[in-house]
Protein backbone atom coordinates (compact mmCIF):
# COMPACT_ATOMS: atom_id res chain seq x y z
CA UNK A 1 0.00 0.00 0.00
CA UNK A 2 1.18 3.43 -0.88
CA UNK A 3 0.95 5.66 2.15
CA UNK A 4 1.96 9.25 2.87
CA UNK A 5 5.16 9.93 4.73
CA UNK A 6 6.67 12.99 6.27
CA UNK A 7 10.05 14.14 5.07
CA UNK A 8 12.21 16.81 6.69
CA UNK A 9 14.88 18.67 4.79
CA UNK A 10 16.65 22.01 4.52
CA UNK A 11 15.19 24.13 1.75
CA UNK A 12 17.23 27.18 0.73
CA UNK A 13 18.69 27.26 4.21
CA UNK A 14 15.43 26.84 6.15
CA UNK A 15 14.39 23.61 7.88
CA UNK A 16 11.09 22.42 6.38
CA UNK A 17 8.91 19.34 6.35
CA UNK A 18 6.28 18.01 3.98
CA UNK A 19 3.90 15.11 3.89
CA UNK A 20 4.30 13.46 0.54
CA UNK A 21 3.41 10.30 -1.34
CA UNK A 22 6.32 8.04 -2.35
CA UNK A 23 5.59 8.46 -6.05
CA UNK A 24 5.90 12.25 -5.95
CA UNK A 25 8.97 13.79 -7.50
CA UNK A 26 10.95 16.62 -5.93
CA UNK A 27 10.02 19.08 -8.67
CA UNK A 28 6.31 18.47 -8.00
CA UNK A 29 6.73 18.86 -4.27
CA UNK A 30 8.68 22.12 -4.68
CA UNK A 31 6.08 23.50 -7.07
CA UNK A 32 2.94 22.46 -5.26
CA UNK A 33 3.87 22.34 -1.56
CA UNK A 34 6.37 25.16 -1.43
CA UNK A 35 5.16 27.31 -4.30
CA UNK A 36 8.67 27.39 -5.75
CA UNK A 37 8.10 27.61 -9.51
CA UNK A 38 11.67 28.05 -10.72
CA UNK A 39 12.43 24.39 -11.28
CA UNK A 40 9.78 23.17 -13.68
CA UNK A 41 9.04 19.90 -15.34
CA UNK A 42 9.17 19.71 -19.09
CA UNK A 43 10.32 16.31 -20.37
CA UNK A 44 10.09 14.26 -17.18
CA UNK A 45 12.86 12.09 -18.64
CA UNK A 46 16.13 13.66 -17.55
CA UNK A 47 16.72 15.09 -21.01
CA UNK A 48 16.27 18.84 -20.68
CA UNK A 49 17.49 20.16 -17.32
CA UNK A 50 14.55 22.54 -16.71
CA UNK A 51 13.94 20.87 -13.35
CA UNK A 52 17.52 21.15 -12.04
CA UNK A 53 17.95 21.79 -8.32
CA UNK A 54 20.85 21.07 -5.98
CA UNK A 55 20.66 18.27 -3.44
CA UNK A 56 23.49 18.22 -0.92
CA UNK A 57 25.38 20.60 -3.17
CA UNK A 58 25.05 18.68 -6.43
CA UNK A 59 22.67 19.30 -9.33
CA UNK A 60 19.99 16.68 -9.92
CA UNK A 61 17.02 16.49 -12.26
CA UNK A 62 14.05 17.16 -9.99
CA UNK A 63 11.79 15.18 -12.32
CA UNK A 64 13.81 12.00 -11.71
CA UNK A 65 14.38 12.57 -8.02
CA UNK A 66 11.72 11.04 -5.83
CA UNK A 67 10.87 13.42 -3.01
CA UNK A 68 11.41 10.65 -0.42
CA UNK A 69 15.11 10.80 -1.29
CA UNK A 70 15.20 14.40 -0.02
CA UNK A 71 14.54 13.32 3.56
CA UNK A 72 17.41 14.69 5.64
CA UNK A 73 19.05 16.39 2.66
CA UNK A 74 19.89 19.99 1.82
CA UNK A 75 17.91 21.23 -1.17
CA UNK A 76 18.75 24.49 -2.93
CA UNK A 77 16.71 26.04 -5.70
CA UNK A 78 17.11 29.08 -7.92
CA UNK A 79 14.85 31.02 -5.54
CA UNK A 80 17.52 30.73 -2.83
CA UNK A 81 20.35 32.29 -4.86
CA UNK A 82 19.63 36.01 -4.47
CA UNK A 83 20.68 37.80 -1.29
CA UNK A 84 17.76 40.17 -0.64
CA UNK A 85 17.58 42.38 -3.72
CA UNK A 86 21.04 41.41 -4.91
CA UNK A 87 20.93 38.74 -7.57
CA UNK A 88 23.55 36.04 -7.70
CA UNK A 89 26.47 36.90 -10.05
CA UNK A 90 25.41 34.06 -12.36
CA UNK A 91 21.88 35.50 -12.58
CA UNK A 92 23.36 38.96 -13.25
CA UNK A 93 25.53 37.55 -16.00
CA UNK A 94 22.55 35.86 -17.68
CA UNK A 95 20.69 39.20 -17.73
CA UNK A 96 23.68 41.18 -18.99
CA UNK A 97 24.51 38.66 -21.70
CA UNK A 98 20.84 38.40 -22.73
CA UNK A 99 21.14 34.66 -22.25
CA UNK A 100 17.44 33.87 -22.63
CA UNK A 101 14.34 34.68 -24.59
CA UNK A 102 11.32 33.05 -22.95
CA UNK A 103 13.26 32.14 -19.81
CA UNK A 104 11.75 28.69 -19.40
CA UNK A 105 15.12 26.96 -19.27
CA UNK A 106 16.93 29.67 -17.29
CA UNK A 107 16.54 28.45 -13.69
CA UNK A 108 17.91 25.05 -14.73
CA UNK A 109 20.84 26.59 -16.58
CA UNK A 110 21.64 28.93 -13.69
CA UNK A 111 21.71 26.07 -11.19
CA UNK A 112 23.90 24.00 -13.47
CA UNK A 113 26.28 26.90 -14.10
CA UNK A 114 26.64 27.45 -10.34
CA UNK A 115 28.04 23.93 -10.06
CA UNK A 116 30.11 24.24 -13.23
CA UNK A 117 31.88 27.31 -11.85
CA UNK A 118 32.46 25.61 -8.53
CA UNK A 119 34.24 22.74 -10.27
CA UNK A 120 35.84 24.70 -13.12
CA UNK A 121 36.18 28.35 -12.01
CA UNK A 122 37.59 29.29 -15.43
CA UNK A 123 36.05 26.76 -17.78
CA UNK A 124 37.07 26.28 -21.40
CA UNK A 125 34.34 26.38 -24.06
CA UNK A 126 34.60 22.63 -24.24
CA UNK A 127 34.05 22.24 -20.49
CA UNK A 128 31.05 24.56 -20.61
CA UNK A 129 29.50 22.64 -23.50
CA UNK A 130 30.11 19.29 -21.89
CA UNK A 131 28.76 20.38 -18.54
CA UNK A 132 25.62 21.92 -20.01
CA UNK A 133 24.69 19.24 -22.58
CA UNK A 134 21.84 18.08 -20.37
CA UNK A 135 20.22 21.52 -20.43
CA UNK A 136 18.12 22.36 -23.46
CA UNK A 137 17.14 25.87 -24.48
CA UNK A 138 14.21 25.66 -26.87
CA UNK A 139 14.79 29.32 -27.82
CA UNK A 140 18.36 28.39 -28.68
CA UNK A 141 20.09 31.13 -26.73
CA UNK A 142 23.22 28.97 -26.55
CA UNK A 143 25.79 31.51 -27.77
CA UNK A 144 24.59 34.04 -25.20
CA UNK A 145 24.54 31.37 -22.50
CA UNK A 146 28.19 30.65 -23.26
CA UNK A 147 28.87 34.41 -22.99
CA UNK A 148 27.03 34.53 -19.66
CA UNK A 149 29.15 31.71 -18.26
CA UNK A 150 32.34 33.49 -19.34
CA UNK A 151 31.11 36.74 -17.82
CA UNK A 152 30.16 35.09 -14.53
CA UNK A 153 33.51 33.33 -14.43
CA UNK A 154 35.42 36.58 -15.04
CA UNK A 155 33.42 38.36 -12.34
CA UNK A 156 34.04 35.54 -9.92
CA UNK A 157 37.79 35.67 -10.61
CA UNK A 158 37.76 39.46 -10.21
CA UNK A 159 35.89 39.21 -6.88
CA UNK A 160 38.36 36.57 -5.68
CA UNK A 161 41.29 38.83 -6.59
CA UNK A 162 39.82 41.73 -4.64
CA UNK A 163 38.94 39.61 -1.63
CA UNK B 1 4.18 12.79 -16.53
CA UNK B 2 2.98 11.65 -13.13
CA UNK B 3 3.89 8.26 -11.75
CA UNK B 4 1.10 6.13 -10.36
CA UNK B 5 0.95 5.69 -6.57
CA UNK B 6 3.49 3.20 -5.31
CA UNK B 7 4.72 2.03 -1.92
CA UNK B 8 8.30 2.63 -0.82
CA UNK B 9 10.59 0.90 1.65
CA UNK B 10 14.18 1.56 2.57
CA UNK B 11 15.50 -1.58 4.26
CA UNK B 12 18.78 -1.43 6.16
CA UNK B 13 20.11 -4.91 5.56
CA UNK B 14 20.59 -6.85 2.34
CA UNK B 15 18.76 -9.84 3.86
CA UNK B 16 15.75 -7.64 4.60
CA UNK B 17 15.81 -6.23 1.06
CA UNK B 18 15.89 -9.74 -0.43
CA UNK B 19 13.11 -10.77 1.98
CA UNK B 20 10.93 -7.84 0.90
CA UNK B 21 11.51 -8.66 -2.77
CA UNK B 22 10.68 -12.36 -2.31
CA UNK B 23 7.57 -11.67 -0.23
CA UNK B 24 6.21 -9.45 -2.97
CA UNK B 25 6.05 -12.28 -5.50
CA UNK B 26 7.52 -10.03 -8.18
CA UNK B 27 5.44 -6.93 -7.45
CA UNK B 28 8.35 -5.08 -5.84
CA UNK B 29 11.23 -3.50 -7.73
CA UNK B 30 14.69 -2.47 -6.59
CA UNK B 31 15.29 1.28 -6.71
CA UNK B 32 18.82 2.70 -6.79
CA UNK B 33 19.54 6.08 -8.40
CA UNK B 34 16.17 6.10 -10.14
CA UNK B 35 17.67 7.47 -13.37
CA UNK B 36 16.20 4.69 -15.48
CA UNK B 37 13.36 3.57 -13.25
CA UNK B 38 11.80 6.99 -12.56
CA UNK B 39 11.59 7.89 -16.28
CA UNK B 40 9.70 4.60 -16.73
CA UNK B 41 7.44 5.37 -13.77
CA UNK B 42 6.86 8.89 -15.13
CA UNK B 43 5.75 7.42 -18.45
CA UNK B 44 3.82 4.69 -16.65
CA UNK B 45 5.44 2.06 -18.82
CA UNK B 46 6.46 0.16 -15.70
CA UNK B 47 4.06 -0.66 -12.90
CA UNK B 48 5.00 -2.13 -9.54
CA UNK B 49 3.40 -2.10 -6.15
CA UNK B 50 6.47 -1.23 -4.20
CA UNK B 51 9.94 0.20 -4.53
CA UNK B 52 12.72 -1.29 -2.44
CA UNK B 53 15.35 1.43 -2.08
CA UNK B 54 18.77 -0.23 -1.81
CA UNK B 55 20.85 2.94 -1.45
CA UNK B 56 20.83 2.64 2.35
CA UNK B 57 22.17 -0.92 2.46
CA UNK B 58 25.52 -1.24 4.25
CA UNK B 59 28.47 -1.25 1.88
CA UNK B 60 26.55 -0.48 -1.28
CA UNK B 61 27.93 3.03 -1.53
CA UNK B 62 31.47 2.22 -0.50
CA UNK B 63 34.54 1.37 -2.51
CA UNK B 64 37.69 -0.42 -1.52
CA UNK B 65 41.11 -0.75 -3.03
CA UNK B 66 42.24 -4.32 -2.49
CA UNK B 67 45.54 -4.06 -4.32
CA UNK B 68 45.10 -6.37 -7.28
CA UNK B 69 41.47 -5.32 -7.62
CA UNK B 70 39.01 -2.61 -6.69
CA UNK B 71 35.56 -3.39 -5.35
CA UNK B 72 32.81 -0.89 -5.98
CA UNK B 73 29.50 -1.09 -4.15
CA UNK B 74 26.52 -1.29 -6.51
CA UNK B 75 25.29 2.18 -5.54
CA UNK B 76 28.49 4.05 -6.40
CA UNK B 77 27.38 6.79 -8.79
CA UNK B 78 28.78 7.50 -12.26
CA UNK B 79 29.88 10.90 -10.92
CA UNK B 80 32.04 9.41 -8.17
CA UNK B 81 33.79 7.28 -10.78
CA UNK B 82 34.14 10.27 -13.12
CA UNK B 83 35.73 12.51 -10.52
CA UNK B 84 38.04 9.92 -8.97
CA UNK B 85 36.19 9.91 -5.64
CA UNK B 86 36.54 6.11 -5.74
CA UNK B 87 39.76 4.22 -6.59
CA UNK B 88 40.32 3.62 -10.30
CA UNK B 89 41.77 0.23 -11.29
CA UNK B 90 41.59 1.03 -15.00
CA UNK B 91 44.34 3.58 -15.77
CA UNK B 92 41.64 6.17 -16.51
CA UNK B 93 39.29 4.09 -18.67
CA UNK B 94 36.48 4.14 -16.10
CA UNK B 95 36.54 7.89 -15.34
CA UNK B 96 36.62 8.58 -19.07
CA UNK B 97 33.66 6.26 -19.67
CA UNK B 98 31.71 7.74 -16.75
CA UNK B 99 32.14 11.27 -18.07
CA UNK B 100 30.42 10.25 -21.30
CA UNK B 101 27.35 8.68 -19.69
CA UNK B 102 24.24 10.84 -19.90
CA UNK B 103 24.45 14.33 -18.40
CA UNK B 104 25.96 15.71 -15.22
CA UNK B 105 22.68 15.75 -13.28
CA UNK B 106 22.01 12.12 -14.28
CA UNK B 107 25.59 11.08 -13.46
CA UNK B 108 25.20 12.63 -10.02
CA UNK B 109 22.46 10.08 -9.23
CA UNK B 110 22.75 7.08 -11.56
CA UNK B 111 24.66 4.09 -10.23
CA UNK B 112 26.94 1.51 -11.80
CA UNK B 113 24.91 -1.31 -10.23
CA UNK B 114 21.64 0.08 -11.58
CA UNK B 115 23.12 0.37 -15.01
CA UNK B 116 24.35 -3.25 -14.98
CA UNK B 117 21.14 -4.64 -13.44
CA UNK B 118 18.97 -2.93 -16.03
CA UNK B 119 21.20 -4.19 -18.86
CA UNK B 120 20.09 -1.77 -21.53
CA UNK B 121 22.29 -3.19 -24.30
CA UNK B 122 23.58 0.33 -25.05
CA UNK B 123 24.68 0.97 -21.45
CA UNK B 124 28.33 1.96 -21.23
CA UNK B 125 29.20 -0.13 -18.16
CA UNK B 126 28.09 -3.46 -19.62
CA UNK B 127 30.80 -3.55 -22.26
CA UNK B 128 33.34 -1.69 -20.12
CA UNK B 129 33.03 -4.11 -17.18
CA UNK B 130 33.22 -7.08 -19.55
CA UNK B 131 36.36 -5.64 -21.18
CA UNK B 132 38.01 -5.08 -17.80
CA UNK B 133 37.28 -8.68 -16.79
CA UNK B 134 35.19 -7.58 -13.79
CA UNK B 135 33.03 -9.87 -11.66
CA UNK B 136 29.51 -8.99 -10.61
CA UNK B 137 28.25 -9.96 -7.17
CA UNK B 138 24.75 -10.27 -5.82
CA UNK B 139 22.78 -11.63 -2.89
CA UNK B 140 19.51 -13.48 -3.36
CA UNK B 141 17.18 -15.87 -1.53
CA UNK B 142 19.78 -18.63 -2.01
CA UNK B 143 22.62 -16.51 -0.63
CA UNK B 144 25.43 -14.76 -2.46
CA UNK B 145 26.25 -15.31 -6.12
CA UNK B 146 28.66 -13.92 -8.65
CA UNK B 147 29.72 -14.27 -12.26
CA UNK B 148 32.14 -12.67 -14.71
CA UNK B 149 30.70 -9.48 -16.22
CA UNK B 150 31.27 -11.11 -19.60
CA UNK B 151 28.67 -13.79 -18.77
CA UNK B 152 26.26 -11.54 -16.86
CA UNK B 153 23.99 -10.42 -19.68
CA UNK B 154 21.80 -13.07 -21.29
CA UNK B 155 19.88 -10.81 -23.65
CA UNK B 156 18.71 -7.22 -23.83
CA UNK B 157 17.40 -6.25 -20.37
CA UNK B 158 17.97 -9.80 -19.15
CA UNK B 159 20.78 -10.78 -16.81
CA UNK B 160 21.81 -13.58 -14.50
CA UNK B 161 20.05 -11.72 -11.67
CA UNK B 162 16.88 -13.41 -10.45
CA UNK B 163 13.75 -11.47 -9.61
CA UNK B 164 14.66 -11.30 -5.92
CA UNK B 165 18.40 -10.75 -6.21
CA UNK B 166 20.14 -7.54 -5.20
CA UNK B 167 23.31 -6.66 -7.08
CA UNK B 168 25.72 -5.74 -4.31
CA UNK B 169 29.04 -4.93 -5.92
CA UNK B 170 31.53 -5.21 -8.74
CA UNK B 171 35.12 -6.43 -8.47
CA UNK B 172 37.40 -4.97 -11.07
CA UNK B 173 40.91 -6.37 -11.52
CA UNK B 174 43.63 -3.76 -11.79
CA UNK B 175 44.96 -3.20 -15.29
CA UNK B 176 48.67 -3.70 -15.85
CA UNK B 177 50.44 -0.33 -15.36
CA UNK B 178 51.59 -0.53 -19.00
CA UNK B 179 48.10 -1.27 -20.31
CA UNK B 180 46.86 1.07 -23.01
CA UNK B 181 43.18 1.42 -23.75
CA UNK B 182 40.90 3.07 -26.23
CA UNK B 183 37.14 3.40 -26.17
CA UNK B 184 34.78 4.94 -28.65
CA UNK B 185 31.07 5.59 -28.28
CA UNK B 186 29.10 6.63 -31.31
CA UNK B 187 26.18 8.92 -30.55
CA UNK B 188 24.73 11.94 -32.28
CA UNK B 189 24.39 14.03 -29.15
CA UNK B 190 26.86 14.03 -26.26
CA UNK B 191 25.49 11.96 -23.38
CA UNK B 192 23.05 9.92 -25.40
CA UNK B 193 23.01 6.17 -25.21
CA UNK B 194 25.45 4.73 -27.75
CA UNK B 195 24.45 3.66 -31.25
CA UNK B 196 27.63 1.62 -31.29
CA UNK B 197 30.65 1.32 -29.07
CA UNK B 198 33.95 -0.51 -28.86
CA UNK B 199 36.64 -0.95 -26.25
CA UNK B 200 40.20 -2.13 -26.86
CA UNK B 201 42.73 -2.83 -24.13
CA UNK B 202 46.32 -3.73 -24.97
CA UNK B 203 48.36 -5.06 -22.12
CA UNK B 204 51.16 -7.53 -21.48
CA UNK B 205 49.63 -10.93 -20.89
CA UNK B 206 46.47 -10.52 -22.96
CA UNK B 207 44.58 -7.97 -25.00
CA UNK B 208 40.84 -7.46 -24.66
CA UNK B 209 38.38 -6.19 -27.25
CA UNK B 210 34.60 -5.86 -26.97
CA UNK B 211 31.72 -4.37 -28.87
CA UNK B 212 28.95 -2.78 -26.84
CA UNK B 213 25.57 -1.35 -27.85
CA UNK B 214 24.69 -4.52 -29.70
CA UNK B 215 21.15 -5.77 -29.44
CA UNK B 216 22.08 -8.11 -26.59
CA UNK B 217 25.15 -8.93 -24.53
CA UNK B 218 28.46 -7.23 -25.33
CA UNK B 219 30.39 -9.22 -27.94
CA UNK B 220 33.94 -10.37 -27.18
CA UNK B 221 36.31 -10.25 -30.15
CA UNK B 222 39.02 -12.94 -29.75
CA UNK B 223 40.42 -12.64 -33.30
CA UNK B 224 40.72 -8.89 -32.82
CA UNK B 225 42.48 -9.53 -29.50
CA UNK B 226 45.01 -11.75 -31.28
CA UNK B 227 45.57 -9.09 -33.90
CA UNK B 228 46.06 -6.42 -31.22
CA UNK B 229 48.68 -8.53 -29.49
CA UNK B 230 50.76 -8.47 -32.70
CA UNK B 231 50.31 -4.79 -33.59
CA UNK B 232 53.22 -2.43 -32.95
CA UNK B 233 51.43 0.72 -33.99
CA UNK B 234 48.26 1.80 -35.72
CA UNK B 235 48.07 2.62 -39.37
CA UNK B 236 44.84 3.39 -41.21
CA UNK B 237 45.74 0.57 -43.60
CA UNK B 238 45.24 -1.89 -40.72
CA UNK B 239 41.53 -1.04 -40.64
CA UNK B 240 40.53 -3.56 -43.30
CA UNK B 241 42.17 -6.46 -41.46
CA UNK B 242 40.64 -5.27 -38.18
CA UNK B 243 37.19 -5.16 -39.82
CA UNK B 244 37.61 -8.71 -41.12
CA UNK B 245 38.67 -9.97 -37.71
CA UNK B 246 35.68 -8.24 -36.13
CA UNK B 247 33.26 -9.74 -38.66
CA UNK B 248 34.69 -13.21 -38.04
CA UNK B 249 34.33 -12.77 -34.27
CA UNK B 250 30.73 -11.58 -34.53
CA UNK B 251 29.85 -14.56 -36.72
CA UNK B 252 31.72 -16.99 -34.44
CA UNK B 253 29.74 -15.64 -31.49
CA UNK B 254 26.58 -16.58 -33.37
CA UNK B 255 25.53 -12.95 -33.54
CA UNK B 256 24.69 -10.72 -36.46
CA UNK B 257 24.77 -6.98 -36.97
CA UNK B 258 22.84 -5.07 -39.61
CA UNK B 259 25.00 -3.52 -42.33
CA UNK B 260 24.75 -0.07 -40.78
CA UNK B 261 25.43 -1.35 -37.30
CA UNK B 262 28.43 -3.38 -38.53
CA UNK B 263 29.78 -0.27 -40.23
CA UNK B 264 29.32 1.80 -37.06
CA UNK B 265 30.88 -0.89 -34.87
CA UNK B 266 33.86 -1.23 -37.21
CA UNK B 267 34.40 2.52 -37.09
CA UNK B 268 34.21 2.56 -33.29
CA UNK B 269 36.63 -0.35 -33.07
CA UNK B 270 39.18 1.24 -35.40
CA UNK B 271 38.99 4.49 -33.42
CA UNK B 272 39.29 2.66 -30.09
CA UNK B 273 42.38 0.79 -31.32
CA UNK B 274 43.90 4.00 -32.71
CA UNK B 275 43.26 5.65 -29.36
CA UNK B 276 45.06 2.83 -27.56
CA UNK B 277 48.07 3.78 -29.70
CA UNK B 278 47.83 7.40 -28.68
CA UNK B 279 45.32 8.95 -31.11
CA UNK B 280 43.57 11.86 -29.40
CA UNK B 281 40.28 10.94 -27.72
CA UNK B 282 37.17 12.63 -29.08
CA UNK B 283 36.56 16.01 -27.49
CA UNK B 284 34.12 15.98 -24.62
CA UNK B 285 31.98 18.93 -25.58
CA UNK B 286 31.08 17.47 -28.97
CA UNK B 287 28.99 14.56 -30.13
CA UNK B 288 31.20 11.84 -31.51
C1 LIG C 1 18.73 11.26 -20.04
C2 LIG C 1 19.45 9.99 -19.71
C3 LIG C 1 20.53 9.59 -20.51
C4 LIG C 1 21.21 8.41 -20.21
N1 LIG C 1 22.27 8.08 -20.98
C5 LIG C 1 22.99 6.98 -20.68
C6 LIG C 1 24.14 6.62 -21.44
O1 LIG C 1 24.55 7.33 -22.34
N2 LIG C 1 24.80 5.48 -21.10
C7 LIG C 1 24.40 4.69 -20.06
O2 LIG C 1 25.04 3.69 -19.80
N3 LIG C 1 23.33 5.02 -19.32
C8 LIG C 1 22.62 6.13 -19.61
N4 LIG C 1 21.52 6.45 -18.83
C9 LIG C 1 21.10 5.53 -17.75
C10 LIG C 1 21.82 5.83 -16.46
O3 LIG C 1 23.15 5.40 -16.56
C11 LIG C 1 21.18 5.16 -15.25
O4 LIG C 1 21.80 5.71 -14.12
C12 LIG C 1 21.33 3.67 -15.11
O5 LIG C 1 20.91 2.98 -16.24
C13 LIG C 1 20.47 3.13 -13.99
O6 LIG C 1 21.05 3.37 -12.76
P1 LIG C 1 20.17 3.84 -11.52
O7 LIG C 1 21.03 3.71 -10.34
O8 LIG C 1 19.61 5.15 -11.79
O9 LIG C 1 19.07 2.69 -11.45
P2 LIG C 1 17.50 2.72 -11.26
O10 LIG C 1 16.86 3.59 -12.25
O11 LIG C 1 17.19 2.97 -9.84
O12 LIG C 1 17.20 1.19 -11.58
C14 LIG C 1 17.35 0.69 -12.89
C15 LIG C 1 16.98 -0.79 -12.93
O13 LIG C 1 17.95 -1.59 -12.28
C16 LIG C 1 17.40 -2.24 -11.16
N5 LIG C 1 18.40 -2.12 -10.08
C17 LIG C 1 19.05 -0.97 -9.71
N6 LIG C 1 19.96 -1.23 -8.77
C18 LIG C 1 19.90 -2.57 -8.52
C19 LIG C 1 20.61 -3.44 -7.64
N7 LIG C 1 21.59 -2.99 -6.84
N8 LIG C 1 20.27 -4.76 -7.65
C20 LIG C 1 19.30 -5.22 -8.47
N9 LIG C 1 18.61 -4.45 -9.33
C21 LIG C 1 18.90 -3.14 -9.35
C22 LIG C 1 16.09 -1.55 -10.86
O14 LIG C 1 15.16 -2.46 -10.31
C23 LIG C 1 15.67 -1.10 -12.25
O15 LIG C 1 15.07 -2.14 -12.95
C24 LIG C 1 20.81 7.62 -19.11
C25 LIG C 1 19.74 8.02 -18.31
C26 LIG C 1 19.05 9.20 -18.59
C27 LIG C 1 17.92 9.61 -17.71
S1 LIG D 1 11.94 17.94 -16.85
FE1 LIG D 1 13.52 17.04 -15.74
S2 LIG D 1 15.06 16.91 -17.21
FE2 LIG D 1 13.41 17.61 -18.40
S1 LIG E 1 15.10 30.93 -23.22
FE1 LIG E 1 13.40 29.89 -23.98
S2 LIG E 1 13.94 27.86 -23.59
FE2 LIG E 1 15.75 28.87 -23.16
Amino acid sequence: MSSPRTIRFTLNGEPVSATIMPHETLVDVLQHRFDLRGARESCGQGLCGCCTVHVDGKPVSGCLFLAVFADGARVDTVEGLARGDALDPVQEAFIEAGAFQCGFCTPGFVMMVKQLLKEHPEPTDEEVRHYLTGNLCRCSAYPEILDAVKLASARQAEAARRA
Amino acid sequence: MKPAPIAYVRPDTVERAVGLLSESGGEAKVLAGGQSLVPMLNLRIAAFERLVDVTGLPGLRSASDEGSEVRLGACVTHERIQTGDVPDPSNGLMPSTASRIAYQAVRNRGTIGGSLALADPAADWLATMAALGAAIEWVGPDGPGSCPAEAFVEAAYTTRLGLYDVLTGIRIPRLHPDARWGTYKLCRKTGEFAHAMAIAIRQPGGCRAFLGATEGAPIRLPAVEDMLAGLRGWDASDAARLGEAMAADVAAAGRSLSDVHAWQSRTCLARAVAMSFGAAPPRLGRAA
